[in-house]
């Protein structure tokens, strides 16, 4: 029988996995850093559960500078847990068990002035300390073998579900092909209680419904629990949202906006310009087009003694001055810059036009730090051309480029 | 030979009216690709490059027995144009937009499938059967005919990739760019299905990138008996855990997605692989004589 200490022991835990569900019995511990960028915070994805007909409990929200919340709460003890975008917050001391007034200001303060993943927590939700009957696993995910959603649950919930059996799972594929009848046969053999099993499903195709119509890519309650009372309800909850649904869902519109305004004017613009940006450890700022390629550059980069400052895909509406502007302010006032490399194998992308943009941009910037360029692709004969009436030299190959880019670097 | 694509195939080209529709007509028209019919709602009876525009797919395919779609719209409308083709009877849909939601995709697959349909994308640059026609914007220098077939979940690396094989005279069947998004319309693993059944494709270049589980099927495919011989190029060695490097399934979660993980893979499965891009022609060129050319 589980009790109130596991409970304890569940929460320190749990908050430490985040199930993608891409292939068999694989947890990742989601990144220290910076959180996961549409993850969003675990109130919020209660509230959309809660919207969903799926119980949460009825936890009160306290805001960073607003203290007074906390008289709201008048019954004890609470779990009061950090509200960041990243995992691994209960290892890191973001849950804790409260039993009274006096001790809640004292930990609230403490929690507000914690890092977590990288991130402060702005808010802290205040949940009910539950009697826990039993905690259960379940989660819907995107999973390509599925093709499309997933549905994930393990009889034990909370911490054991790291170290035991792996969650059976359910290929739902698209939304409309739920049915009922064929996760009870998966949940059969595992799951014996056929009252608790009948809610399972039940919950299951609300999570199903609801990871389709709110663009979710991810979502996830663990622990589920079942209380001494017979209810289930939601202890936990991580969703991670679709970003690219922003133009159909508010709520994925309102979590771009907030990284938007958490980022500073230089990566804001860039965000504005829907560059991707990835802050690295090197001093090669590598401006590049398209993902694979990018990389493919990083680890060439590597692979010559060198190390980017970044991953940095301009690929989305990248031939005009504009577009790049932002990228090259960025990188020329990051002080770990040492040499910008520009490396574009476009199709899509005319090179002529890029080329054109790259001499507006020279002309524009004052920063002295050296530009080496590889440009390929679609009208790339006409390069060396537009390149050469402000005497910058285009590589023809990537070694090249990268070789030059690392000897510069060191250099300086 | 070829797979899916070639200078028989009737191509519809949906937002014909659009910049990039309008750049592909010339593009890819002189390269070889057989476009039939426009389509772009409301301009309906106008011509684009003398293309003959309608106002649905059903519409094109009636007149001009049109079999093959390409999607330039925005990706907040590919769903409903990728579906419009496929039930209007095309059996290769093509579009190649990103930033297109999850869902959107699934629903497109799942369609597709219904109907008997291949759908290609989305978040690629297209296909290729060089010296035939190509479904795309790649640079056509990049390309030359020939027995290597490719698959690749990045497009620019792809185009980097064939470059080389081309500058070093190994020339391709058909280059599918399946897309970097966790839900394709079509998988690796459905790719070099159609490649293994070519006649002409002697052995399959596989271009792939950290996260995903795209990287175990080629090694299944290649452990098969009978299976035609494989080389494998993954990039992101070097990227850091936990961040998505762009594509949303480039991420590196468990060990089982890294670079190291996936290399040691595919070498146990007999795949050729690639150090880094600057090995690709000598791993391409291993394949090819393990396939006796």
């Amino acid at each position: 029988m589980l009790t109130l200490l596991v409970y304890a022991l569940t929460a320190l835990f749990h908050d430490y996995l985040l199930f993608l569900g891409m292939n068999q019995a694989r947890y990742i511990s989601i990144q220290k850093k910076g959180g996961i960028r549409m993850m969003i915070l675990e109130h919020e994805a209660k509230r959309l559960l809660e919207s969903a007909g799926i119980t949460v409990p009825k936890g009160i929200l306290i805001r960073s500078g607003n203290f007074a919340e906390s008289r709201r709460v008048k019954q004890f003890p609470v779990a009061l847990k950090a509200q960041v975008r990243s995992g691994g917050r209960g290892k890191q001391g973001g849950i804790v068990r409260v039993n009274g007034a006096v001790r809640l200001k004292a930990v609230a303060k403490k929690l507000f002035s914690t890092e977590f993943g990288g991130e402060m927590p702005e808010s802290l939700l205040a949940d009910p300390w539950l009697p826990v009957d039993r905690e259960l696993y379940l989660s819907v995910t995107v999973d390509a073998a599925a093709d499309g959603y997933v549905v994930l649950y393990s009889p034990n919930g909370g911490v054991e579900v790291e170290g035991g059996a792996p969650p059976v799972r359910y290929h739902v594929g698209a939304p409309w092909f739920f049915r009922a009848h064929n996760l009870r046969a998966i949940l059969e053999p595992v799951e014996k209680d056929f009252q608790l099993r009948e809610r399972v499903i039940a919950l299951a195709q609300r999570l199903v419904d609801m990871a389709a119509a709110q663009d979710c890519t991810t979502v996830e309650i663990n622990p589920l629990a079942r209380l001494k009372t017979g209810e289930l309800v939601a202890l936990d909850a991580k969703i991670v949202y679709d970003e690219w649904a922003h133009y159909r869902n508010a709520g994925i519109a309102a979590q771009r906006e907030g990284i938007r305004k958490r980022a500073d004017k230089w990566l804001r613009a860039c965000l504005d310009m829907q560059h991707m940006y990835v802050k690295l450890d090197g001093n090669i700022g590598l401006i590049s087009g398209g993902a694979g390629m990018t990389m493919g550059a990083m680890d060439l980069i590597h692979e010559y003694g060198g190390k980017p400052a970044c991953f940095f895909d301009c690929s989305p509406g990248p031939t005009s001055t504009r577009g790049y502007k932002p990228a090259f302010a960025l990188l020329d006032h990051d002080p770990a810059v040492r040499v910008i490399l520009v490396s574009v194998f476009g199709g899509g992308t005319q090179m002529n036009r890029v080329a054109n943009a790259m001499k507006e941009n020279m002309a524009m910037r004052k920063s002295k730090k050296p530009v080496v360029f590889r440009l390929d692709g679609t009208f790339v004969d006409q390069v060396p051309a537009i390149f050469s009436t402000y005497g910058a030299f285009n590589h023809d190959s990537l070694e090249g480029a990268v070789r030059e880019a690392v000897r510069l670097a060191k250099k300086s | 030979m070829s797979i899916l694509l070639d200078s028989n195939s009737r191509v519809v080209v949906q937002g014909i009216t659009g910049a990039m529709g309008t750049f592909f007509v010339s593009d890819s028209r002189r390269y070889g690709t057989n476009i039939v019919a426009g389509v772009s709602p409301g301009r309906g009876g106008g011509k684009v490059d003398g293309v003959p525009v309608f106002e649905s797919v059903a519409a094109a395919v009636r007149k001009t027995k049109a079999d093959t779609a390409m999607v330039f719209v925005p990706p907040t409308a590919v769903r409903s144009a990728a579906i419009e083709a496929i039930e209007a009877g095309c059996r290769l849909v093509v579009a190649t937009a990103d930033e297109m939601p999850v869902r959107d995709a699934i629903e497109i697959r799942a369609v597709a499938k219904a109907n008997g349909a291949r759908f290609i994308g989305p978040n690629t640059p297209g296909l290729i059967s060089p010296g035939k026609a190509k479904m795309g914007f790649m640079p056509s220098f990049c390309y030359m005919p020939g027995h290597m077939g490719v698959i690749s979940r990045s497009g620019s690396l792809s185009y980097e990739a064939c470059k080389r094989l081309t500058l070093a005279g190994i020339g391709q069947s058909t280059v599918v760019g399946i897309g970097g998004d966790p839900v394709k319309g079509t998988t690796a693993m459905e790719a070099l299905e159609l490649f293994h059944a070519d006649p002409d494709t002697k052995a399959v270049m596989y271009l792939g990138e950290i996260g995903g589980t795209e990287e175990a099927a080629v090694a299944a495919y290649a452990k098969r008996p009978g299976a035609k011989p494989v080389a494998a190029l993954i990039v992101g060695a070097t990227a850091p855990p936990g961040k998505k490097m762009g594509h949303a399934a480039a991420l590196v979660g468990s060990k089982a997605d890294s670079h190291e993980e996936k290399n040691r893979m595919l070498s146990r499965a007999g795949v050729h692989t690639a150090k880094g891009i600057t090995n690709v022609v000598a791993q391409a060129r291993a394949a090819l004589k393990r396939a006796g050319l």
